[in-house]
């Protein structure tokens, strides 16, 4: 009886043995799509670069369980400037204006996360690449590092260092999800990613990333590092690509796809799973909050003082609450909300305005300050020209002689008010400690020098298990 | 009735009852005062960045508090100044070094200490660079280190190496000479500037009058390896077509901006006719 059974499993072995190949045991689904085995060929390979887009898109919800993305960006980069706060002061959102975040802020978490999920799908494509064919595989690649240095580069800037992830990694991989990593060590493949993407792109692509793209994003790294000339060169090839000024400057927000935009993130109005929401917060009530990215007092001032023809385009009084004041770069699908200033034909929440990250008027500006390579002030006729071509579209046509430190940062303070500038442009300019405190002392909140970082989530540091270390004043 | 109040009644008595027993368990007279305390496993840790102020006020020093576990700051900024602010700011004297100290605490009165030397300095305001041309009169042992042959810094894989004369010459005793072939060709790279200055070129040259000829002097923006690069790095460039006088030197003032270069370049061709140029300076423009 013993005998017959181990004759059995011994037969039972040869015919498994004889049939299995690697398709029967593992099957590949048909009625489904899972990362294994799939991105075999361009075409699958091209879903997942797509993906990447969606993944900076950041999903339209009111569950902050999701990832957001740059849907939330404002808060943790405008709000926390002196251009905007809440209209009414009230919950998580306003610990952005008055600098009380906490680490368990769910907005600072929220923007993390979804930065590393950008960095996730860029890593799966890379990770991949072998599988495409050779011609696709350079613009994926280009486009994968894009996306990643973008991402990284925002998240070195707001929570200083961070773990460096860049390959797929599982989660049993602690060490490297929570060990910080230095920031030139960030820098290094914030650079080399975008160089990689200026060498493998070409132009063309608005709402994907282009060789223009690369160069000014690359551009702003060497900037916030100070290679100043590097940064010229970049710009000045550009410069040289056949972007141009829109000659009325409200069509840049409005007009899309005009020929000022580098690079914006694309939505399309009416479906949740593409379309933004951050246009409805900017207004009373319409969104889910009451009002956010509300203009200061602060920011209407110098609209009013310098902003020229720029002003009435960038802000307005709250029709609603006329003590208010309402951003107008992105009106729900360029809609005003009638009388009420909150009454809109389409619905505001699924609004298709895109997300502006890089347009020429940024590029001249930085031109300028690539010349002015951190001295006091130049005037240095390239950077005179580049200056004044900004300042003609906004109707100051008196000629500018000389350009100072605080006459650029004002530009680009007026120009490029509400497009989540500010906070950085404030970092790079050396004089973020001393504008904020000023701010500060003058409204009655409680900032200090660690608050021009953001705390590291509460819940990256609790699942770190002691890995990673929160930064400092929180 | 009456045994619902009996029943209030002993409820009542029995927490009184259990309170009496508890105070007469305590011992509070030998309970130890380290008893049931943990060690504090965040201690104070004192730490600090800080900047310049620009401009006029580059005494001002901004410092940035990056303490952590920490409710209390001494600051002393090693020229006498104090402070107790989280964030503070000190004006020095004047140039020096300074030892700024950060003392932060806690309330349990653990302290910690951090120390950073300052060197207080007046920032220079840049001039700009001035670039140095090698064997810029194509005179023998012109090199620093006193070597040379007046053109060993000419040198390139461009075209063949120019020709040395000693008559007609504009200044020293050797020119640099262009055979009327107009396959010899001067150049020269790395010459350190200033980037986006105004610089003016001055140099000097003579053709024979036999053929139409010209000599031409390109000024590039950083470093070519090939004459097909020229087109797209020109900074200026001059063509000399002046034949009245084979003997006279005739003064070009080139003026250019150095653009987004830290260095520049110096490419110097000719055709048609024997060309010679001498005396090749550089100066800031206006």
């Amino acid at each position: 009886m013993k005998q017959y059974t181990y004759i059995g499993v011994a037969l039972f072995l040869a015919v498994v043995t004889l049939s299995c190949d690697e398709d029967f045991l593992q099957p590949v689904p048909e009625s489904a799509v899972s990362s294994v085995g799939y991105f075999s060929n361009d075409e699958e390979i091209e879903t997942g670069v797509i993906g990447i887009y969606d993944a900076l898109q950041g999903e339209n919800s009111t569950n902050l369980n999701d990832k957001r993305g740059v849907q939330i960006e404002f808060y943790v980069t405008e709000m926390r400037s002196d251009n905007t706060r809440t209209k009414s002061q009230e919950g998580e959102a306003a610990q952005f204006e008055s600098y009380t975040i906490t680490a368990n802020n769910g907005l600072v978490e929220n923007y993390y996360r979804s930065s590393y999920n950008t960095i996730y799908r860029a890593n799966l494509v890379l990770d991949n690449l072998a599988n495409a064919s050779e011609s696709a595989a350079e613009r994926f690649e280009g486009e994968a590092k894009f996306a990643r240095a973008y991402s990284y580069f925002n998240l070195v800037r707001l929570y200083g260092e961070i773990p460096l992830i860049d390959k797929v990694i599982g989660p049993l991989d602690k060490e490297a999800a929570f060990t910080k990593a230095s920031s030139a060590a960030i820098y290094e493949l914030i650079v080399s990613d975008l160089e990689t993407a200026v060498a493998n792109l070409e132009n063309g692509e608005i709402n994907r990333a282009s060789k223009a793209a690369a160069q000014a994003l690359l551009a702003k790294v060497h900037l916030t590092l100070g290679n100043y000339t590097q940064a010229q060169t970049l710009l000045e090839s550009v410069m040289n690509s056949g972007f141009s000024l829109e000659s009325n400057f409200n069509d840049i927000f409005y007009n899309e796809g005009n020929n000022e935009v580098i690079f914006a993130i694309g939505y399309n109005p009416g479906v949740e799973t593409d379309s933004q929401d951050f246009s409805a917060e900017f207004m009373n009530g319409v969104g889910r909050t009451s009002g956010v990215n509300y203009v200061t007092d602060e920011a209407r001032a110098i609209l009013d003082e310098k902003g020229g023809n720029r002003t009435q385009y960038s802000y307005r009084q709250d029709p609603s609450q006329l003590t208010q004041y309402q951003v107008t770069k992105y009106l729900p699908n360029g809609e005003d909300g009638g009388s009420d200033g909150k009454t809109f034909d389409s619905d505001a929440t699924l609004s298709g305005n895109d997300w502006i990250v890089l347009r020429y008027a940024d590029v001249l500006l930085m031109h300028v300050e690539a010349i002015m390579a951190g001295g006091p002030e130049t005037s240095a006729a390239a950077a005179l020209n580049s200056f004044q071509q900004v300042r003609n579209r906004a109707g100051l046509t008196d000629p500018v002689t000389s350009i100072t430190k605080q006459d650029l940062l004002d530009e680009r303070r007026v120009e490029l008010a509400f497009e989540n500038q500010r906070f950085f442009d404030l970092l790079r300019f050396g004089v973020a400690q001393e504008t904020l405190s000023a701010l500060s002392d003058a409204n009655g909140y409680s900032f200090s020098a660690t608050d021009l970082l953001l705390p590291i989530p509460q819940r990256e540091i609790n699942l770190s298990n002691g890995l990673l270390e929160q930064n400092p004043g929180y | 009735m009456k045994s619902i109040l009996n029943k209030l009644n002993l409820s009542a008595i029995t927490p009184g009852l259990i309170i009496m027993v508890l105070l007469t368990a305590c011992d509070f007279e030998y309970d130890l005062p380290e008893e049931g305390s943990f060690e504090d496993k965040t201690p104070p840790s004192a730490n600090f960045t800080y900047s310049q102020g620009e401009g006029d006020n580059w005494m001002v020093y901004s410092f940035a508090n990056q303490s952590t576990s920490a409710t209390d700051f001494e600051w002393d900024f090693g020229d006498g100044n104090s402070s107790t602010e989280l964030d503070a700011q000190n004006t020095y004297p004047g140039e020096g070094t300074y030892t700024v100290t950060l003392t932060a605490s806690d309330k349990l009165g653990v302290t910690n200490v951090s120390s950073q030397v300052v060197e207080v300095v007046e920032p220079e305001v840049p001039l700009a660079r001035i670039p140095v041309i090698l064997e810029a009169d194509f005179e023998d042992n012109s090199l620093p280190d006193g070597t040379g042959d007046g053109r060993d810094s000419w040198r390139n894989d461009f075209g063949g190496v120019i020709q040395i004369t000693s008559s007609p010459v504009q200044s020293g005793a050797q020119a640099a000479k262009f055979p009327s072939a107009g396959d010899r060709v001067a150049y020269q790279d790395g010459l350190e500037v200033t980037p986006n200055t105004e610089y003016v070129l001055t140099y000097y040259y003579t053709l024979k009058t036999n053929n139409p000829g010209s000599i031409t002097l390109t000024v590039l923006g950083g470093t070519i390896t090939d004459l097909a690069e020229v087109a797209g790095a020109t900074l200026a460039s001059f063509e000399g077509t002046d034949q009245d006088s084979a003997s006279t030197y005739v003064k070009v003032d080139l003026p250019f901006n150095s653009g987004a270069n830290e260095t520049i370049s110096i490419l110097i061709t000719n055709q048609g006719e024997e060309a010679r140029l001498d005396n090749i300076t550089i100066d800031l423009g206006v």
